[in-house]
């Protein structure tokens, strides 16, 4: 039998998704644990025993000044190149909601690079509303990313205030298709005023990827808004891509 | 680095003692194309050049890392704060008038707490102080004016503007907090005529009556001394309404017409007399009553609890802080049960004026959409930041709550029922057991909180009772407590709300019988507070534990990065002890302080249910139109923009949300979410509240309200064998005095309203876990007197052994048959139809509890045999508005025989109906009509049989069926079309917008 893949699920100073995220992933086939910022911090050898490491949803910090900023600088300061060596060996980052705002403070996306400029930020809503709503989001046929296989047209919940992303007007034509196409899942419809729609972000090696959807609200049909409708011999497509995530471990 | 050459100096308003900094964080793109009015944050930096060197380019790199996002935007910044050049640059872009709005001093201010956090870990020291605000510019002076009224909250903020055209600007500068030295406790002399005690009590806010007054005073003449300042407001916050329940535990006269009774305490009578009855059927119920939530058993492993507070006097005046208070004040509430409980679900319900009502002249009361706009935000943060789903909420307008607005805000939470090898459902403080508290500073905030919410809202309601949260804060607390807990580190814990460290720790004193605390240690956000100050501030996001291992727990405090201190412990020696440089301040006999207060004696006079006018208008023909308008009123259209607004499904266990559907439109009866995410069973939640009955008997409100909230439950497939209840009155002064000359009414209102809600308890099996009680709802100042329709707020909570198993209220396949099933009467007192018409009656409809109960249990058998596809309940708007809803949140339609909607209505008029002969044939009655225990069901066809087998004994009426054309059509006895709605009419009408749907600022 193999071995269960493991992963490190971060939490405090805000973070709020963090035992439904452990919930999820275990669903997935992961060993999934708890680890608390301050633990983190204190002692970053924690993440050579994981191969994934999940950057729950929540209010880091109240989302004070701008969402995600406060804690991506705890974080950057001092781990910054952990952060790095663990990507750079080819472990798994997910960043969910607020997740996926530290990482693209913290310029872990969309380059996963200690050198490169900021290129995107995740602004607030262009309706300026903070909005729990189940979307419809297509996944990129172009983008042969490992984390949304087989998985074309999928349902999950939004719930954000700042969840457009918006470029940097410094970056070059070729810079803005890179990001294009480094962005593996849009909304079907504009519902934030995100740059091209998109939702979600993966780093150039495909292995960090950060998202506004939740993921992990997911996992069980009798959480999608309408579950008696839907066929329900479809796996819920949270759980689909939290179990993508195991098979990428798994094949290293 | 040569640090001192780097040094700040000099460019400040006081340049000895220290430096301002002003900020601005302004878009990169400047004021192209700028808009009329344009926002951004601004800051001020104080550095205390007494305290500190630092080094300006470390600060400077500092500020711009953590207040700009070096993308898009620029970090303005004005050493000295003079701010000059920004207005050359202001005027050079066109614009007139800039204003700044910072908040003022002593006011919480989260932003810039983070923003002082972040400059620390980026190096800069600590003594360093932020403050945030907003700046504002504006290209002409109305829009200048207009935008002082839409942004400015005056309780809050301080709001200036300033003409970019002036010279030499005055800019606001650092909101400092300036305090008088602190005043050794006072020796207040209690030798004064009874005249003067009032005086007294009014004077210092104790909100004391006289028969207290004179009982401290005897008190202390057998002490053969005066109380400290400390002690007599410890006394008056102990034994204010707010935390006593004098009411409710009053000795009341009852007349009732002609007949005399006396009741012994409603509490013990009607509130607790049921439960306890009960509990001996029920073994679920392990803790009522006692703490500050009431705890039922879920598993063999886990408790859950509930508790319901209301925040209606501070979300009167300051609507945000208010409601954001509120909901962070009952998850400490949770938090503080047992041994400490996770929050896991909040529900909020809110009365309010209907937003275009408006009072002149009354400037401390706020404008309608004011206070509804505040609150929802309030609400959105105290939810969203804390990781807590509001799962389900309420919200109804009703003209009487321009009194005051009434804010319930509850919260459910799980707790273990062992912890560390005791019961985690109670408290095990022991002697020697240390007090440690946790959690923000204590500041002036909400002093005299407990006290003031025991008045009505006057002209000089203190300022003090302005308070922010802090959910950040919360949420680390709250994080540090559970894990604790699970330590054993916790020996008991409570939440300091109302009253303060003097409420919280002289509560646990009762458990050992005694505790000394030590001020010295109470760390505070600003010297000169005094000590009476410091023991009744209400001061947010505070925990008071105690603990056997205080070294393990403060050290484990710092891991969550939350402050935690020592401050005292837990004796017995009868007295609630309070110190401060070793100097008693304070030393309050337990047993005087809990047990000495005297039981007030009330009277209640009831002479029959008002006797109004039947004021019923012809039959009006156009059903579609009032259909139309029903369906845009204010109580029922569609609360989209509110919910979206809300997190109702964090932490993963969400069922039934507030609107599901394929198209996310069916306003769901009740909530149902899962505690735990790998078992099977569904927790449900629901409310009910009918105020608009209580002008015409109180009594039938508040039965109709239980009704109200078993029926949501039951609807979505909660077991109503499995339902508790808590029930949270909001009531309009009952004390009769000279100037309420109506309070023996309303007080037997109260009586009523209570024996009412013990006959539904008992009828339904449904105990009551815990409770509230708000009691002066009224405003005055001294020309208008208003007061609110007395209300009854109950919440359900229950269980549905499988959440697979769930029910929600919209259509869900053509075909379907639908059925309308009752056990109760109708009536137009009281309904939507009435008001819009402007009619009155007094035939108000009955319910009779028993035959309700059977109805539900019936219901549920039916759901829980698979055979009822969906389930609404019938309230606002009666039979019409119902049928509107299921089809706008299934996009599917229905056609319904006009004939047999006549038929299953006239079987509901009451005999003592004087209008029942014309009722009967009236088919607006049967549309719109109005009347507890009804439900709209719809059965797949061949569950007919089955279905219509298990309702045996109830009234069941087929009326239609469920159609695939997007319409509600009503067809006469021959199948011909009496009229029709299109489903986009009615999705149009009902998705009027409320004044909720605010932009963020």
């Amino acid at each position: 039998m193999k071995r269960r893949p493991k992963a490190a699920v971060l939490y405090g100073d805000g973070i709020n998704c963090h035992n439904e995220t452990v919930h999820g992933l275990a669903l997935a086939g992961f060993d999934a644990e708890l680890l608390h910022t301050t633990d983190l911090m204190a002692n970053s050898a924690r993440l050579s025993s994981v191969q994934l490491l999940a950057m729950p949803g929540g209010f880091s910090f109240a989302d004070e000044i701008a969402s995600g900023k406060v804690l991506a600088l705890k974080l950057k300061d001092k781990l910054k190149n952990t952060f790095y060596d663990f990507v750079d060996k080819g472990n798994l980052v997910i960043g969910i909601c607020n997740g996926f705002q530290i990482l693209v403070q913290m310029g872990l996306l969309p380059d996963s690079n200690p050198t490169a400029a900021r290129a995107v930020s995740l602004c607030h809503n262009s309706h300026g509303r903070f909005m729990n709503k189940w979307v419809e989001l297509e996944v990129d046929k172009k983008n042969q990313s490992g984390f949304f296989l087989g998985l074309q047209s999928i349902h999950l919940p939004v719930r954000h205030g700042e969840g457009r992303l918006v470029l940097s007007p410094e970056l070059t034509s070729t810079a803005v298709e890179t990001v294009k196409k480094q962005s593996p899942l849009r909304y079907r419809q504009d519902i934030n005023g995100s740059y091209d729609r998109i939702a979600g972000l993966l780093n150039q090696k495909g292995n960090v990827l950060g998202l506004m959807p939740h993921p992990e609200a997911f996992v069980r049909w009798e959480q999608h808004p309408a579950g008696h409708k839907v066929n329900r011999g479809e796996e819920p497509h949270g759980l689909s891509i939290l179990k993508n995530a195991a098979a990428m471990v798994n094949q290293g | 680095m040569n640090v001192a050459a780097n040094k700040i100096v000099s460019e400040t308003a006081e340049p000895e003692k220290s430096a301002l900094i002003a900020l601005a964080v302004i878009a990169k793109d400047g004021f192209k194309n700028a808009a009329d009015v344009v926002e951004f944050p601004i800051y001020w930096i104080l550095i205390d050049k007494n305290e500190e060197t630092i080094d300006s380019s470390i600060l400077k790199q500092a500020l711009a890392e953590v207040l700009a996002d070096s993308l898009l935007e620029n970090l303005w910044s004005s050493f000295g704060g003079q701010r000059q050049e920004w207005q050359t640059v202001f005027k050079a872009a066109g614009f007139g008038f800039y204003a700044e709005r910072q908040f003022l001093p002593g006011v919480t201010d989260n932003l810039a707490r983070t923003v002082e956090e972040a400059l620390h870990l980026k190096g800069v020291p600590p003594s360093i102080k932020v403050a945030s605000g907003r700046g504002f510019l504006f290209k002409k002076k109305q829009s200048a004016e207009e935008g002082m009224y839409k942004f400015f909250h005056p309780l809050a903020d301080r709001f200036k503007i300033h003409d970019l055209a002036e010279g030499e600007i005055k800019f606001l500068q650092f909101p400092a907090v300036h305090l008088p030295e602190v005043k050794e406790p006072e020796i207040i002399s209690l030798d004064l005529n009874d005249q003067e005690l009032v005086e007294l009590s009014k004077n210092r806010l104790l909100a004391l009556n006289l028969a207290e007054m004179q009982a401290i005073k005897k008190h202390y003449q057998g002490l053969n001394k005066w109380p400290t300042d400390v002690e007599l407001e410890v006394i008056a916050q102990t034994w204010s309404e707010h935390c006593k329940h004098k009411i409710f535990s009053a000795k009341i006269s009852y007349r009732d017409k002609e007949k005399k009774t006396t009741i012994d305490s409603l509490y013990k009578t009607y509130i607790q007399g049921p439960t306890y009855e009960l509990m001996k059927k029920r073994d679920d119920l392990l803790s009522v009553f006692e703490d500050n939530s009431g705890v039922i058993r879920w598993t063999e492993e886990q408790g859950v609890c509930f508790k319901v507070e209301t925040h209606n006097s501070p979300s009167a005046l300051e609507p945000y802080g208010g409601a954001l208070t509120g909901i962070l004040g009952v998850n400490r509430d949770v938090l503080g049960t047992g041994l400490g409980a996770r929050p896991i679900f909040n529900t909020d319900v809110f009365c309010f004026a209907y937003p275009s009502e408006s009072l002149a002249k009354r400037p401390k009361l706020l404008p309608a959409e004011t206070i509804i706009k505040g609150v929802r935000k309030g609400v959105q943060d105290g939810g969203n930041k804390s990781g807590i789903p509001t799962v389900n909420g309420a919200v109804v307008f009703h003209p009487g709550y321009r009194a005051k607005p009434l804010v319930f805000c509850g919260t459910g939470g799980i707790l273990p029922l062992t912890v560390a090898g005791k019961s985690g459902v109670e408290k095990h403080t022991k002697i020697q057991d240390r007090i440690v508290v946790v959690g923000g500073r204590v500041g002036k905030d909400g002093i005299h909180g407990a006290t003031f919410s025991s008045e009505a809202l006057h002209e000089g309601s203190p300022v003090s009772a302005v308070q922010i949260g802090d959910p950040f804060t919360q949420k680390r607390v709250s994080d540090f407590v559970l894990e604790a807990r699970d330590r054993g580190l916790i020996t008991g814990i409570t939440d300091n709300g109302a009253g303060g460290l003097s409420s919280s720790i002289g509560e646990m004193a009762r458990i050992t019988n005694g505790a000394t605390l030590i001020l010295d240690n109470v760390p505070l956000k600003y010297p000169g507070l005094s000590d009476y100050e410091i023991v009744i501030s209400e001061s947010q996001e505070r925990m008071s534990i105690s603990t056997d291992r205080p070294e393990e727990l403060l050290a484990l405090a710092k891991k969550f990065n939350v402050e935690a201190c020592d401050l005292g412990e837990f004796e017995k020696h009868g007295y609630f002890k309070i110190l401060r440089s070793g100097k008693t301040v304070a030393m309050l006999d337990l047993q005087f302080l809990h047990k000495g207060a005297p039981r007030l004696e009330l009277e209640a006079e009831w002479q029959g249910p008002a006797s109004l006018p039947e004021k019923i208008g012809a039959e009006n023909s156009s059903y579609k139109t009032m259909l139309l308008a029903l369906l845009s009123h204010p109580n029922v259209c569609s609360r989209e923009s509110v919910i979206r607004q809300y997190d109702h499904e964090v932490q993963g266990g969400s069922v039934v949300k507030p609107l599901m559907g394929r198209n996310q439109k069916a306003a769901c009866d009740a909530a149902v979410i899962k505690p735990i995410l790998d078992r099977p069973e569904g927790l449900v939640v629901a409310n009910g509240l009918c105020p608009q009955l209580s002008k015409y008997d109180a009594r039938l409100m508040a039965q109709c309200a239980v009704d109200e909230a078993v029926r949501n439950a039951v609807c979505v497939g909660a077991n109503p064998k499995s339902l508790v209840l808590l029930d949270n009155f909001c009531w309009t002064d009952p004390v009769f005095t000279d100037k309420n000359p109506e309070g023996k009414f309303k007080l037997a209102q109260l009586v009523r309203a209570c024996q009412g809600l013990a006959d539904s308890v008992y009828a339904y099996g449904t105990p009551l876990i815990s409770g509230k009680d708000s009691m002066k709802n009224d405003f005055d100042d001294g020309v208008v007197r208003l007061s609110i329709p007395p209300t009854l707020l109950v919440s359900a909570m229950g269980k549905i052994d499988d959440a697979a198993q769930v029910v929600t209220m919209e259509f869900k396949n053509p075909g379907d048959l639908i059925y309308i099933v009752s056990a109760a009467s109708l009536g137009f007192a009281g309904s939507l139809v009435a008001d819009i018409a402007g009619w009155d009656s007094a035939n108000v409809p009955e319910i009779d509890p028993q035959e309700a109960a059977l109805l539900y249990e019936q219901t549920h058998e039916a759901i829980k045999a698979g055979l009822v596809q969906s389930a609404h309940d019938l309230s606002d708007g009666g039979l019409g508005v119902a049928l509107a809803e299921c089809c706008i949140g299934s996009e599917l339609g229905a056609r319904l025989q006009a004939e047999k909607i006549s038929t299953a209505a006239a079987a509901c008029i009451p005999d003592s109906n004087v209008l029942a002969a014309e009722l009967k044939k009236r088919l607006d009655f049967a549309l719109f009509a109005e009347g507890p225990a009804r439900l709209l069901v719809s059965v797949k066809p061949e569950n007919k049989a089955a279905w219509e087998q298990i309702m045996q004994g109830i009234s069941c009426v087929q009326i239609g069926s469920v159609e695939s054309s997007a319409a509600l059509v009503f067809t006469s006895a021959e199948d011909k079309v009496l009229f029709s709605v299109e489903l986009a009419e009615m999705l149009g009408a009902w998705e009027t917008l409320l004044p909720f749907a605010e932009e963020e600022s």
